[in-house]
């Protein structure tokens, strides 16, 4: 991880209240899964730095993206960010998606905001030749974000009312797909998803890896204030150092 | 112009240093920053058990500042011995150990055991921390405690010890004399307020806990004045903490009686801020002919 000085190349909402960020990047190479911090404002409100999942990484140029939804205080202000504007990043931070098990096809699932990081592992392993399976869900087409697809990926949208792609959510099109077996789940994106997919991957004895959100004060595992409960003797993890990526199998499910 | 901090039998070689709970033990911020620039690192409190830490979410911003209910999740003694010192032993500053416990024998076993290791330059005695049941804020709210815990610990340790007093007091004066009278070298003040946000759609606290520690610059005019109040009391060194985010901040503290200073809340918005505040300490000491620490006090 590093501290640097990055400048932004666009800002463009993709989606209603989903903006992709595009800025350049001059930190060690950022890998699927990983994330950033950021702060692009002065004074002490808001106040932390923001945490981002990265959507993409463009060695060649050295620019990296992410997708963020407005919700609050701070992600309103980078609504505004102007190409030249400056951000302060520190990255890349946490863990990364593991590979998958061998022989498994990669399954991606996203939904919502979930959706930058799983681009990003698509986008990879499609790359490596895993012609992964990417699903990805959203409330309706005004939600489904316009942006750049991955190449050589099985890819399948579905929105909760029908308006775009499959009608149902995430789940439901996997539950109704009968060639599932053999996968390696991935999942980024709201928790009623990320739980369903886990229940599939334990239904099927298969391997699940989902990145979850908490909020975060340091981001580099020193303050402890992002720490999720866990089925392991310790309790909890920090998804800033120990994830944010988790085998699905050690979270705890409510 | 020196910049050296003299607390009972140690030196510190300049006057900002992290606060605990916010820098771990040291090993992460190392990456970011350089820790041999600091005057202190002040560990992340300890106790003798390992302590999973609260239920979460554990924390939440609040305007200009932040909530924090962690519970002193830390390893615990043993894994500490074996874990965290070699680090803050082999790190280029000095370590001070934040030293937590349930009731008055934790925190005297606790230093005998912390004797046995050569990884620190002195201890912080967290008397102070609002968001554990027992110990912690109950003793650092009560004079009698204070001087009695004090007066045990003073002959475990030759080394510097320093009482770190709560805001969430009557008079914070009072507890910093407890602390002089028990033969304490130091107090750092303040730990966090404490305070409380609820969630009005789920309507409950958002801190499982209800309380949590209130931090950042929120708090800030709040640890000046209670460093001025500490000043007005004992003639102990103070090391003033809350809501430190610029070399002014820091100024204020020295103004109102600190002789050295804690950076915490604001490593989360910039990790290099403790670096820039001993920068701007000294651009200040240079451009008012100030030859040390000292002649930040009297002025008022």
């Amino acid at each position: 991880m590093e501290q640097f000085h990055s400048e932004v190349i666009s800002c463009r909402e993709s989606a209603r209240d989903y903006y992709e960020l595009i800025f350049t990047w001059k930190g060690p190479v950022p890998l699927p899964g990983q994330f950033l911090t950021l702060r692009c404002w002065e004074g002490d409100s808001p106040l932390l730095r923001r945490p981002f999942a990265l959507s993409s990484y463009d060695a060649a140029e050295r620019r990296a993206s992410l997708i963020f939804q407005k919700r609050g205080p701070a992600t309103s202000l980078m609504t505004h960010l102007k190409t030249g504007d400056h951000m302060d990043i520190l990255g890349p931070l946490g863990g990364t998606f593991p590979p998958p098990e061998t022989g498994r096809r990669p399954v991606i699932t996203g939904g919502g905001i979930g959706t930058g990081p799983v681009l990003f592992l698509a986008d990879a392993l499609s790359r490596a030749g895993l012609r992964p399976l990417l699903v990805l869900g959203f409330r309706d087409k005004n939600f489904v974000p316009r942006v750049h697809l991955p190449l050589g990926c099985e890819t399948v949208i579905c929105t909760d009312d029908g308006s775009a792609g499959q009608e149902g959510t995430v789940i439901d099109y996997l539950r109704s797909r009968d060639d599932l077996a053999g996968s390696h789940f991935y999942g980024c994106g709201p928790n009623p998803m990320l739980k369903g997919l886990h229940e599939l991957a334990v239904e099927q004895n298969a391997p699940c890896s989902v990145s979850v959100e908490e909020v975060m004060a340091c981001g580099i595992g020193a303050c402890q204030g992002c720490a999720i409960p866990v089925n392991l003797p310790r309790k909890f993890l920090r998804v800033c150092q120990d994830g944010p990526v988790f085998d699905s199998r050690i979270l705890v499910w409510t | 112009m020196d910049l050296t901090v003299t607390i009972g039998s140690g030196t510190l070689p300049n006057p900002v240093g992290v606060a605990s709970g916010t820098f771990g033990f040291g090993e992460e911020y190392g990456r970011l920053i350089d820790l041999s620039r600091l005057g202190a690192v002040y560990a992340k409190a300890l106790t003798l058990e390992h302590r999973p830490g609260n239920d979460t979410p554990r924390m939440v911003e609040t305007p200009s500042g932040m909530l924090n209910s962690i519970g002193l999740a830390n390893p615990g003694w043993e894994r500490f011995r074996v874990e965290k010192a070699p680090f803050l032993r082999d790190m280029a500053c000095p370590a001070v150990l934040n030293i937590g416990g349930k009731k008055e024998s934790d925190y005297l076993e606790l230093v005998e055991k912390c004797e046995e290791l050569d990884c620190h330059w002195g201890y912080e005695i967290n008397i102070s921390c609002p968001n554990v049941k027992a110990g912690g804020l109950a003793f650092g709210t009560d004079t009698h405690q204070v001087e009695s815990l004090t007066k045990k610990l003073r002959p475990l340790t030759k080394k510097p010890l320093i009482m770190k007093l709560t805001p969430n007091v009557t008079d914070i004066g009072e507890i910093a004399k407890a602390a002089e009278a028990g033969g304490a070298d130091a107090v750092s003040a303040i730990n966090t307020l404490k305070g409380m946000v609820i969630d009005t759609k789920k309507r409950r606290p958002v801190i499982p806990a209800g309380t949590a520690g209130l931090s950042g610059a929120a708090v800030r005019p709040v640890g000046v004045a209670c460093v001025y109040r500490i000043a007005q009391c004992v003639s102990l060194p103070i090391i003033g903490l809350g809501g430190i985010f610029t070399a002014d901040h820091a100024i204020q503290y020295l103004l109102a009686g600190a002789s050295a200073v804690q950076v915490g809340t604001a490593l989360f918005v910039d990790p290099r801020i403790p670096l820039q505040v001993l920068e701007g300490i000294e651009a200040y000491m240079d451009a008012n002919g100030f030859t040390s620490l000292k002649d930040f006090h009297g002025h008022f």
